[in-house]
């Protein structure tokens, strides 16, 4: 299979040298390609990592994630403090940040930042993110008080997310809604000077910007002008980066890599350490689906193994439970609770359960058919994993209608009871974290989507959310992780990893990959034509 | 002449209209409300009825079909249920590069066609002729969005001298040149058989008129009999199509600007339409057939400056 | 796709009417179907055309018992195979055998074809024969045509598959609707030339009913000219439907369609293209023996053309 590609790699490399003059300029602006946009960059009206992706560039959190994933850094927030009990947290600002625009950062733009994101009359979609919120207030001209009705153990990381931006209150306030579509103003590395949806967003550099995050050496911006561009072709985007067209992608296909590395100059690295997992869930409360048999048999049928070499061309990893093993507080007994593949297990446990085949082959029982329809987002992976899946449901006697929509409608059609499954892939850092967000019964609708309501689950997040001590946390997210694994509500697939590709124009790359961020905030990246004049 | 062009042009109000009606009503029938759509997911309903309302979607149809045609009037389109921005700035954004693309395809792919058409007639029924035919009718055959991969592939890929990641800059630029060639290839590569084909009929026509036979016997040169008694007349059913292919050119542009990431107005349209932006989706919708309608009357002018004979019906 | 400039070049010129009549006269001439059946065999090109479109109706509907492996099993330990590794022409993404895939998707084209433009030619043929025969209600109707005309197809894709979901139904839909407006003009144009006719007259003074007359002298006259539409739009409606599976729109997984699998093939195009590539070569093959076909009926049917 690759044996032509390598040929194709002969004839690029020859002719890469004629095409170098015409493309690649002095101080032609950075372009990052990427395969969809997000609909606005208004930090709290979004989910989108499409969004969160150029936040990072655009405005600074209080504190900032490492390399690691986590550690927390200083970011906007010099050092901070909190209080035995776990309920106050206290921050120290930095008085040298200026917006975009020039003007000082204040106390009370951080204030009022985080009171837009945790105020319930926004109606954020990330609001909860902020945690039990009971005040968030300035003491003196640079210190931040973050006071909370009981602990909350994921408050410093949720703090280090995108939506925790701070941003100009003049700004948002003179756009309104137009606030991150038609302009934008953050004190970030890179300034907002340009967007047009679905095709690019522009940034310039941020000259007053000094105040960047300790994980980089030299904090200020190096490139004047950052381009991201929208190619929604995956053919396009590989060719661009291999013909030196654009610069650099974490959105490469991964049938790809492989010719990527053999490329001279072509920098392609992998994070380690960044969690992006792809599962499938039911409604529990569907015709269909809300069978615990049906759920443990698509679990047993589900050839996940080899989806996983499959679809990601041996770069992907399987996930042997419902949450990545590289997460913090995984839980490794529960792990092995997960069924194991094993088709002619599913056959015996569904014709047990009266699930009995019918005349084209599908099981049926009391009049109903094991038919269930998967909604999904139509992007690079979802298609082939969601194909495969129904081959292999096919074999067990399950019929899979797959759905998927364009990424722009199918968080509204995910919103919706029109589906009995949907395929999903999010990052997290914690297991607390994941299961809070997707599991707790005031997530339903969104995103607990499984409707799963159930008061000792909720008993058991909310013990492990306000948890002060490190292994009563791990045990209760470890019995919930238990629980869960046992009713099977999710059908664990892949965990997707991030591989950033850069071309030897730019140097200094490093995969980060904060909430799909893959390049965070642009430190430490410089262009080669730049640097030489 | 400015009477054939009056009574053009009065005949073709009513398909505007109709087209505004068919645009307004296509759009009704989508099963998606587009006040829930700019609510987004999480709005309660109190929102998103008092969204219904600021967009008057509760009033009957025929009043909001009247609003939107009186709004239409005064080139207020909507805005986008997405991102606020006024549809009329997308249309206006991205009407340009789509038709830098099509004029692209069409500078090169109208002189191509003709050319072999003309060759084909005049070496009738040779090996030329017979190859030309089997080139135009190959190429009208051919998917477009496959000679694009293909162009790409090639040119992208294998020998990469040529960009395709959408518009590289304005038309007069070495760059913009350059980032056209690959799509207006594509888009003119499926024009050029059609224009073949039609020139070499009416040049066949034309090669048997009196006319052209009263030409020979003066004894001019055949050049000139081709070029100037021939292809002169053969010009009118050539122009009249297309201004009828510049309907499917259209449908061509759509693909081909997905192809190469064109910030056209088709890539608008699929986008606007996917998301179920309606305001969006309706002004492409309008503007592309309206576009269609202008583009064949000033067709049907053109014709009549052409051949004098169709000036009297 | 193109082709059929002659039928359709005046299509939004009610100033052109000479040339309409002219292709209508033509097409409306009685031929004897021997003459025109031994004029497309003394043809090499229309000979391999009329083989390929046998081939290709044969291949559709005997794909059961032709393909050698299951059409929606999958085979994840051995995708993306070159032709010959694995299976003559090798597999696809989900490890599936291509000459399986390509049969089954040839069925799912030809239906998908064959279904658009005989909802299209029925209504477009209904409408057609009411214009030329109801010359009152002609003017509405044509400009209602004219009003169709206006959408490029691939919009008409787009907008239905917004309200029906995307689907092999909402490109028949669509497909059938672009094709309305095309049909109706043809048949519209070649049935006023029949009407003009002397016997048309002599069976009106009959008495005959409107029906009648159409059903028996108006259409059977009409059918050469409909059968060269048919044939070359039959090409364009798979075009234009591998259009719409190209942005996402068409036949949904696991249902094999040429179009749709040369779209999601499109992924790997620079590592294994046959996935690609050998749809699109079918649905070129197809498309081009239609054609071909088309013009050979035209020329032959078009006695102006023949001498």
């Amino acid at each position: 299979m690759f044996k032509l590609s390598t040929l194709l790699l002969a004839g690029a490399a020859a002719t890469t040298f004629a095409a170098v003059p015409a493309v690649a300029q002095q101080k032609a602006p950075l372009s990052i390609l990427r395969v969809i946009d997000a609909d606005n960059y208004d930090p709290i009206r979004t989910t989108a990592t499409a969004a969160a992706e150029v936040m990072y560039m655009l405005a600074d959190t209080l504190v900032t994630v490492d390399f690691d994933m986590k550690t927390i850094k200083p970011g906007l927030a010099d050092s901070w403090t909190i209080s035995p009990d776990g309920l106050t947290y206290t921050f120290k600002i930095r008085k040298d940040v200026k917006f975009c625009d020039g003007r000082p950062m204040t106390i009370d733009d951080v204030v009022y930042s985080l009171k837009r994101w945790t105020d319930p009359t926004n109606k954020s979609p990330v609001s909860f993110r902020g945690g039990p919120v009971k005040d968030i207030r300035a003491d003196g001209d640079s210190t931040l008080i973050y006071e909370l009705k009981e602990p909350y153990s994921d408050l410093m990381f949720q703090l280090a997310l995108s939506f925790a931006s701070v941003v100009d209150k003049a700004t948002v306030e003179k756009l309104g809604p137009n606030f991150g579509v038609q302009g934008f103003n953050g004190t970030g590395p890179y300034c907002w000077s340009k967007w047009t949806p679905r095709q690019e967003l522009v940034l310039k550099k941020n000259p007053h910007y000094s105040w960047g995050p300790p994980i980089y050496k030299d904090p200020k911006p190096q490139i004047d002008e950052i381009v991201w561009k929208v190619i929604p072709e995956s053919n396009t985007l590989m060719a661009a980066i291999q013909a030196k067209q654009a610069d650099v992608t974490y959105y490469m296909p991964y049938i790809a890599l492989d010719t990527m590395q053999r490329i001279p100059g072509m920098t392609v690295q992998r994070q380690e350490n960044y969690i992006y997992d792809i599962f499938m869930g039911f409604k529990v409360d569907k015709p269909v689906s809300k069978d615990p048999v049906i759920r443990e048999a698509v679990n047993m049928a589900t050839d996940k193994q080899a989806i996983a070499k499959a679809i990601f061309f041996g770069k992907g990893q399987v996930l042997p439970s419902l949450l990545n093993p590289a997460v913090l507080d995984y839980d490794k007994d529960s792990a092995g609770k997960m069924p194991k593949h094993d088709p002619a297990g599913a056959i015996k446990l569904l014709d047990q359960a009266g699930w009995k085949p019918g005349a084209d082959g599908i099981r049926e029982k009391d009049g109903q058919r094991a038919t269930f329809v998967v909604y999904g987002i139509r992007n690079d992976v979802n298609p082939r994993i969601s194909e495969a899946m129904q081959a292999d449901l096919r074999k067990v006697g399950i019929e899979l209608k797959i759905q998927l929509w364009d990424a722009t409608v199918a968080w509204g059609k995910l919103a919706t009871q029109e589906f009995d499954a949907f395929y999903m892939a999010y990052p997290y850092v914690t297991a607390t974290e994941a299961l809070n967000l997707y599991f707790a019964s005031r997530q339903a609708p969104t995103p607990n989507r499984m409707n799963w309501k159930d008061p000792k689950t909720d008993e058991l997040l909310k013990a492990a959310a306000t948890a002060v001590d490190a292994d009563k946390r791990k045990q209760a997210i470890g019995a919930v992780q238990t629980q869960l694994t046992e009713a099977n509500v999710w059908v664990p697939l892949a965990s997707q990893p991030l591989w950033v590709v850069a071309g030897d124009r730019l140097e200094g790359v490093r995969a980060h990959g904060i909430y799909g961020a893959g390049l965070y905030k642009g430190g430490g990246l410089y262009t080669s034509d730049a640097a030489d004049d | 002449m400015l009477r054939h062009t009056l009574q053009r042009l009065v005949l073709v109000l009513p398909v505007m209209l109709g087209v505004l009606l068919i645009g307004f009503l296509l759009m009704q029938v989508v099963p998606t409300d587009p006040a829930q759509v700019r609510a987004g997911p999480t709005a309660t309903q109190d929102v998103v009825e008092a969204i219904r309302q600021e967009l008057g979607l509760n009033q009957p149809l025929w009043k909001q079909f009247a609003i939107y045609i009186g709004r239409l009037a005064q080139g207020d389109l909507g805005v986008s249920i997405i991102n606020n921005v006024p549809v009329t700035q997308e249309l206006g954004n991205t009407i340009g590069p789509t038709l830098e693309l099509m004029l692209a395809s069409l500078i090169w792919a109208i002189p191509l066609g003709m050319f072999l058409g003309t060759v084909g007639a005049y070496y009738r029924g040779s090996l030329i002729d017979r190859a030309i035919m089997a080139f135009s009718v190959a190429g009208v055959s051919l998917p477009v969005f496959f000679l694009g991969l293909g162009l790409i592939w090639l040119f992208g890929f294998y020998y990469p001298i040529l960009p395709f990641t959408g518009r590289t800059g304005p038309l007069w630029t070495w760059e913009g040149i350059q980032g056209i060639i690959l799509p207006a290839v594509t888009l003119g590569g499926v024009f050029v058989g059609p224009v073949a084909r039609m020139t070499r009929t009416s040049v066949l026509d034309e090669l048997g008129a009196d006319h052209v036979r009263t030409a020979r016997a003066k004894g001019l040169g055949e050049s000139t009999v081709v070029l100037r008694h021939t292809l002169r007349n053969a010009l009118v059913p050539v122009v009249t199509l297309i201004g009828l292919q510049i309907g499917f050119l259209l449908g061509g542009a759509v693909v081909t600007e997905t192809v190469f990431s064109w910030p056209g107005i088709g890539r608008l349209a699929v986008g606007a339409i996917l998301s179920s932006d309606l305001p969006m989706a309706q002004g492409t919708i309008i503007m592309l057939s309206l576009g269609f309608i202008l583009i064949n009357l000033a067709v049907d002018v053109l014709y009549a400056v052409l051949d004098p004979r169709v000036r009297g019906t | 796709m193109s082709s059929p400039m002659k039928l359709e070049r005046n299509a939004l010129q009610p100033g052109a009417k000479t040339v309409e009549a002219a292709v209508s006269v033509a097409a409306a001439t009685p031929v004897r179907r021997k003459t025109v059946l031994r004029m497309l065999l003394s043809d090499v090109g229309s000979c391999i055309a009329l083989a390929l479109v046998v081939l290709a109706i044969l291949g559709a509907v005997f794909a059961p018992w032709l393909a050698p492996t299951d059409p929606f099993g999958n085979d994840l330990a051995n995708t993306l195979k070159p032709p010959g590794e694995m299976g003559l022409l090798g597999t696809d993404g989900q490890g599936r055998d291509m000459i399986t895939r390509l049969l089954y998707g040839l069925r799912t084209t030809l239906l998908m074809g064959s279904a658009s433009v005989a909802f299209g030619c029925a209504i477009g043929g209904v409408i057609g024969f009411a214009a030329a025969f109801y010359p009152k209600i002609s003017g509405v109707l044509m400009r209602f045509m004219d009003v169709l005309l206006s959408f490029p197809a691939i919009l008409f894709g787009l907008a239905i598959a917004a309200i029906f979901g995307p689907g092999l139904l909402a490109v028949i839909i669509a497909l059938s609707i672009a094709t309305v407006p095309l049909m109706a003009r043809v048949v519209r144009g070649s049935a006023l030339v029949v009407l003009q006719q002397g016997y048309i007259e002599a069976a009106r003074s009959l008495g005959l009913s409107d029906l009648r007359i159409i059903l028996r002298y108006v259409l059977p006259n009409c059918l050469s000219a409909i059968f060269v539409f048919v044939t070359l739009r039959f090409g364009q409606v798979i075009l234009l439907g591998a259009a719409l599976s190209f942005l996402g729109l068409g036949a949904q997984p696991p249902t094999a369609e040429l179009g749709a699998m040369a779209a999601d093939g499109r992924n790997f195009l620079f590592f294994a293209p046959h996935v690609s590539v050998l749809p699109s070569l079918v649905i070129f093959a197809v498309v081009l023996a239609f054609n071909v076909l088309g013009d050979s009926l035209r020329d032959a049917l078009d006695p102006k053309l023949r001498k």
